[in-house]
């Protein structure tokens, strides 16, 4: 028979006071930062504004989906007016210093020619549509790049992400965070100092209050700098550093620097006109290459005079399949639009910078990317919301 | 902290990252026609890619070794000090006082250590404000060569050594804006009108542009950032460096020999 | 545990060594306090048990030191950072990471631990200090005491065998230093580390204290057991005057000893006893100088301060109350520096409403960190500014100084001056415009007894010459030293306005140590036993 009444009591909801207290896991901000250079990089490769319109919704639901109270996740809205911005100014040169004169006329501006210190350019003139046109998908494109990284910012926490700097970059990480934790005891030290200026009967406006001001604050803060190298001191930084050894992987660092500057020099002297291979002209994957190694050695050459260091990492934000699914969605994303400008795509339709200027079409398959996009709004663990 | 200058392997590290970084600046001035970079308004992003990888490996390579706990510390007081200083005057006519901690810290502690404090401050400042974006690298590589440079200044003292500050100041900010003005002019302007670069042009020619670009833009953001540096340093420079040097003088770190 | 051996330690640019020839033990598990006036050395002795000193001062060393009888001289700092723990004077500025638990972990990542073993550690620290449920909390948002305990675990975490603390409890509340010491005296009882702290309010910890270290300023350092050091050194708590003025033999350590020894002993004294009910303060026969009604400070929703308040001229006024009860917000308040509303008049005017150079000659205040009113390189600048400000003739302000009884060069940058002479400075500062009310917040911070003593005599000089003294402290001691009227604040409301003897030992909790041994009889300082005594000998 059984039990009615089941023998183990079950676990006491009553016991949510440290469970109030535990942080919600929250996804790797590397991950997000990698969905977000995916998502902009796709974006970049097309100019055309309805496939943009549809990744940059994909991108707007997934904030909204999982951004948290923290004071970053409120950025998205200076991007977005960033963007505006952005866009705004493009129209508006693109009306009064032109470019594009060609097509239907919409209305004409009177024209002023410069004298020839200013280059011989002509102010106003016709406006066009289809210089209007160009001007406004370009604009797109690259606002929508930025909203983007906005997103980035608004999802992953900065301070986790300080974290999870490799071991290489830890010392100027650890500066950073002492800054971060400064910078509120500076403002509560200036206001401190501003409502004493008042004890000695005499508040300044302007420079000449700068002096009573400032050097108070800078003072204190420079003599707690050195009580906190003592005390960094004191607790062993640095301890399982020797002096004098070796330095390791500079060779790997210095190879790497080396086929930047290299891979920098081939995109921007090296013509290639003809498309070759996806689409890319030689120049181009040569230049590929040697990023492509230069960022493999910069990670080695890391790596090795990171293991020098021999300092531990205190719970490391967690790397699991949350992660690898953000990044595979960015990465399906940009695939997807990658194989729609090749050859072996639509690169036509992709293309709306064209004149005469052609109403933008969608292709079916960007919508695959665009729903990828959309995934890790679900699939990643959501944030608590306070009431 | 040991005299703050780079060795051998450093100096060959930062010359490339200074000639990578530089090609990623003035890229609009000088491009080829057909490159591939040629025609591609957001060419800003590639190297936005590209300076974080250039960064990381120039400031690892710095922080390591040549820099002692103390200058670590003091690190983290003048970017907190920096990036607390950054959004006082935002957007109002470039009022920004960022850059006199940044070129007291470089000229009081040295060149690497302005080096480090110039990438430092403003990631500090981004991070603050959320604002990491693609313009970042090319602000904290400019804003490092800046705090570098005020380590190399001859010898001064007293009101000599602020008017060699003051007159580094100013050019170097209106440097460091028009820099980062021309990296991302391709960016602002789009590529087809009248301003914009014209690719294989020679080069005073796209420069000429550029001025015009700038004049028409950013040029007063440049010209109120050099005066407020000026200024600033004329009011707080003298106490400043006096604090500073006496805190570099107390208090002794450095590794044993 | 630690051995000194023959150590001698030279300042950089100074002539004659700050400790020469200090030779002495601590032993294992001891919890030692190191005695001493301001400027004798105490923070350069603890220095030196972690190389801190010389390695990091760039000051001259002579001499051995030893721990567990491994030798450590010459080694640095970090080295030993598994073996001595060390916490410096204000532990937010030590602090490397801005949140608890990260801070915890910190030094273990220097070390290079694996991370299973430092979590377990981060663990097992938490709970030894009680800051378990505090983990995930910025540091900036603690209050001091939990600071100090984060402090203290930090430095735990990588199990060190001794610990030493520099005035770990000099800027703490009664309720917050109780708090810190039980942690402390945990770990030497039931941890069994080696504790060496450096300590002004002595009060605090001599009942804890195994042994004690005295410096008596001529660079020497003198070793022993508690009650034998404080019977020759010239650092005095209460208990040790009380002891000395009976002719005890041995120092009594703790209220409970001389609470027995007096009870079996005598002396017997024929004094009143205290009132049991409260008393309030009589204003007959005294001129007010301050009058305020409803005054009220608010920060956002929350009320700091409500009260009606009514100062006289020539009386020394103790605020007292917890931390955030709202001493400090009233005295800004009464400055007018700090927006309030209600009704608030000095000598007929609102120093709201006045100028600033007219509100200093109203209410004059010394704030907690009396250097946020400095900015100028020397002391000969901001004593010249200080005339100008106060439009004094020229040399006020130092003539001023002169009679706080501080000599100061004018050369000398007001950042290298002691507590006690930069609190002089600023004082000179304010009464350059000879104010009618002076407020002090927290002035015995990180002073010694003599030190304390000089300052009870510059405020009665000043009560004398009709002004008005408002005092905030937690130092009962002092309070009961140097006021005649105590206010008790809570919640930003006046709970106990009377005469100060009244009103400090009305709970046996919060009153100065002679009440304490002398209770239920009417008296707050060693003097008054002394008189006491005096009259019973004359009387038959």
């Amino acid at each position: 028979m059984p039990r009615l009444v089941p023998r183990v009591a079950q676990a006491d909801p009553a016991v949510p006071h440290e469970w109030e207290h535990r942080p919600v896991r929250q996804l790797h901000p590397w991950a997000w930062w990698g969905w977000a250079i995916c998502a902009s990089a796709a974006v970049s490769l097309t100019t055309n504004p309805i496939v943009i319109a549809l990744i940059a919704a994909s991108v707007v639901v997934v904030v909204l989906l999982r951004r948290t109270d923290a004071p970053w996740a409120r950025s998205l809205k200076v991007y977005l007016f960033l963007a505006l911005v952005i866009v705004v100014m493009r129209l508006f040169f693109q009306i009064v210093i032109g470019g594009v004169r060609t097509g239907t006329v919409l209305f004409t501006l009177p024209s002023v020619e410069l004298p020839a210190w200013a280059a011989g350019i002509t102010l106003g003139g016709p406006v066009t549509l289809d210089g209007l046109a160009v001007a406004l998908f370009d604009a797109v494109r690259i606002a929508v790049m930025l909203l983007c990284v906005g997103a980035a910012n608004s999802l992953a926490n900065p301070r986790t992400a300080l974290k999870s700097v490799p071991a290489a970059l830890r010392d100027i990480s650890t500066a950073v965070v002492i800054a971060l934790a400064l910078i509120p005891q500076m403002i509560a030290s200036i206001h401190r100092v501003r409502r004493g200026q008042r004890l000695r009967g005499g508040r300044r406006r302007g420079l000449s209050a700068l002096p009573g001001t400032v050097l108070p604050v800078i003072e204190d803060a420079v003599e707690a700098s050195l009580q906190l190298a003592t005390s960094m001191e004191a607790r062993g930084y640095g301890r399982t550093r020797t002096t004098g050894e070796q330095r390791r992987g500079r060779r790997q660092l210095l190879g790497a620097l080396l086929a930047v500057l290299f891979g920098t020099y081939v995109l921007l002297a090296v013509p290639g006109t003809t498309p070759g291979w996806l689409g890319l002209s030689t120049a181009a994957w040569l230049a590929v290459v040697l990023i492509g190694s230069a960022v493999a050695l910069a990670v080695w050459g890391l790596r090795v005079s990171g293991r020098q260091l021999g300092v531990t990492r205190y719970r490391p934000a967690p790397w699991g399949s949350p992660e690898n699914v953000t990044v595979a969605c960015g990465g399906v994303a940009l695939l997807v639009i990658l194989w729609l400008i090749s050859s072996l795509g639509v690169p036509g339709e992709m293309n709306s910078m064209q004149t005469p200027v052609r109403w933008p079409t969608l292709p079916p398959l960007a919508v695959v990317a665009a729903l990828a996009l959309v995934v890790p709004g679900f699939t990643t663990p959501a944030p608590r919301k306070s009431p | 902290m040991n005299n703050g200058r780079p060795d051998r392997v450093s100096v060959a590290m930062l010359t490339i990252a200074g000639l990578a970084g530089l090609l990623a600046f003035i890229w609009p001035l000088i491009v080829a026609p057909a490159a591939t970079l040629d025609g591609n308004s957001q060419s800003p992003f590639i190297f936005a890619v590209l300076l974080p990888v250039l960064l990381g490996i120039v400031v690892s390579e710095l922080s390591r070794g040549t820099i002692d706990v103390k200058s670590l510390a003091m690190l983290g007081v003048l970017s907190a000090l920096g990036a607390l200083a950054r959004p006082l005057g935002a957007g109002t006519a470039g009022i920004e006082f960022v850059f006199v901690p940044l070129i007291l810290g470089g000229r009081v502690f040295g060149p690497t250590f302005g080096f480090l404090l110039g990438s430092t401050t403003l990631f500090t400042s981004a991070l603050l404000t959320g604002g990491v974006g693609p313009w970042l690298p090319y602000q904290l590589l400019a804003a490092s060569f800046v705090a570098m440079g005020a380590g190399f200044l001859p010898r001064a003292t007293g009101w000599a050594e602020i008017a060699v500050l003051s007159c580094y100041a100013g050019v170097s900010t209106i440097l460091y804006g028009s820099l980062v003005d021309l990296s991302f002019w391709p960016f602002n302007l789009g590529l087809a009108t009248d301003l914009s670069y014209v690719a294989g042009a020679p080069f005073l020619e796209n420069l000429h542009r550029f001025v015009l670009f700038s004049l028409a833009t950013g040029m007063g953001w440049n010209l109120g950032r050099a005066l407020t540096t000026i200024l600033t340093l004329c009011v707080i420079g003298l106490p400043m460096l006096r604090i500073l040097r006496r805190a570099n003088r107390r208090g002794n770190f450095t590794e044993a020999a | 545990m630690i051995e000194f051996d023959h150590v001698s330690i030279t300042q950089p640019e100074a002539t004659s060594p700050v400790l020469s020839d200090v030779t002495g033990t601590i032993r294992e598990s001891d919890l030692c306090v190191v005695v001493g006036r301001t400027g004798t050395g105490k923070s350069t002795l603890l220095g030196c048990i972690n190389a801190l000193v010389p390695m990091t001062t760039g000051a001259t060393m002579a001499g051995r030191v030893r721990i567990g009888g491994v030798d450590v001289t010459g080694r640095r700092p970090r080295e030993l950072a598994d073996l001595v723990g060390y916490v410096g004077q204000n532990p937010l500025s030590g602090f490397c990471t801005d949140v608890v638990e990260d801070e915890v972990a910190y030094g273990m990542e220097q070390l290079g631990l694996d991370p299973v073993t430092m979590r377990k550690r981060v663990e097992e620290t938490l709970d030894l200090m009680g800051i378990a449920d505090l983990r995930r909390r910025a540091l900036v948002e603690l209050s001091g005491g939990q600071q100090q305990r984060v402090a203290i675990a930090a430095v735990l975490a990588a199990q060190p065998r001794v610990l030493v603390l520099d005035e770990p409890t000099s800027a703490l509340d009664p309720t917050a230093a109780q708090d810190v010491l039980a942690a402390i005296t945990t770990l030497v009882h039931d941890v069994g580390l080696t504790v060496v702290l450096a300590e002004h309010r002595l009060e605090r910890v001599m009942h804890a204290a195994d042994s004690a270290i005295w410096l008596p300023g001529d660079a020497r350092a003198v070793f022993g057991p508690t009650a034998e050091i404080l019977g020759i050194a010239d650092v005095k708590p209460p208990l040790t005057q009380i002891s000395e003025a009976l002719g005890w033999p041995k120092v009594e350590t703790s209220v409970r000893d001389a609470r027995r020894k007096v009870a079996t002993e005598g002396p017997h004294l024929d004094l009143p006893n205290l009132p049991v009910l409260a008393v309030s303060w009589r204003a007959e026969g005294l001129t007010p100088v301050l009058t305020a009604g409803d005054l009220a400070v608010h920060y956002g929703d929350l009320r700091a301060v409500e009260v009606d308040l009514e100062l006289h001229a020539g009386s020394i006024v103790a605020l007292m109350g917890r931390n955030g009860s709202g001493k400090s917000s009233l005295m800004w308040a009464l400055q007018g520096a700090v927006a309030s509303t209600g009704r608030l008049a000095v000598r007929d005017v609102d120093p709201r409403t006045a100028s600033d150079s007219e509100a200093r000659r109203l209410v004059s205040l010394v704030p907690q960190s009396p250097a946020d009113l400095l900015y100028l390189p020397t002391v000969g600048e901001e004593l010249h500014q200080a005339d100008r400000e106060s439009e004094a003739a020229p040399g006020t302000t130092r003539s001023i100084l002169a009679t706080l009884g501080v000599d100061l060069p004018d050369d000398r940058n007001p950042r290298d001056l002691s507590e006690g002479q930069r609190l002089a400075l600023v004082l000179a500062i304010q009464l350059a415009a000879s104010p009618a009310v002076i407020c002090l917040d927290e002035p015995t911070r990180g002073l010694d007894y003599q030190m304390k003593a000089e300052l009870t005599g510059i405020v009665r000089r000043l009560a004398e010459q009709g002004a008005c003294v408002v005092i905030s402290t937690h130092d009962v001691e002092f309070a009961a030293q140097t006021t005649e009227r105590c206010i008790v604040l809570a919640e930003g409301e006046v709970v106990a306005d009377g005469p100060t003897r009244t009103v400090c030992c009305a709970s046996p909790s919060n009153s100065p140590q002679v009440a304490k041994v002398f209770y239920p009889h009417d008296v707050l300082t060693v003097a008054e036993v002394k008189k006491a005594l005096a009259l019973q000998a004359v009387r038959p």
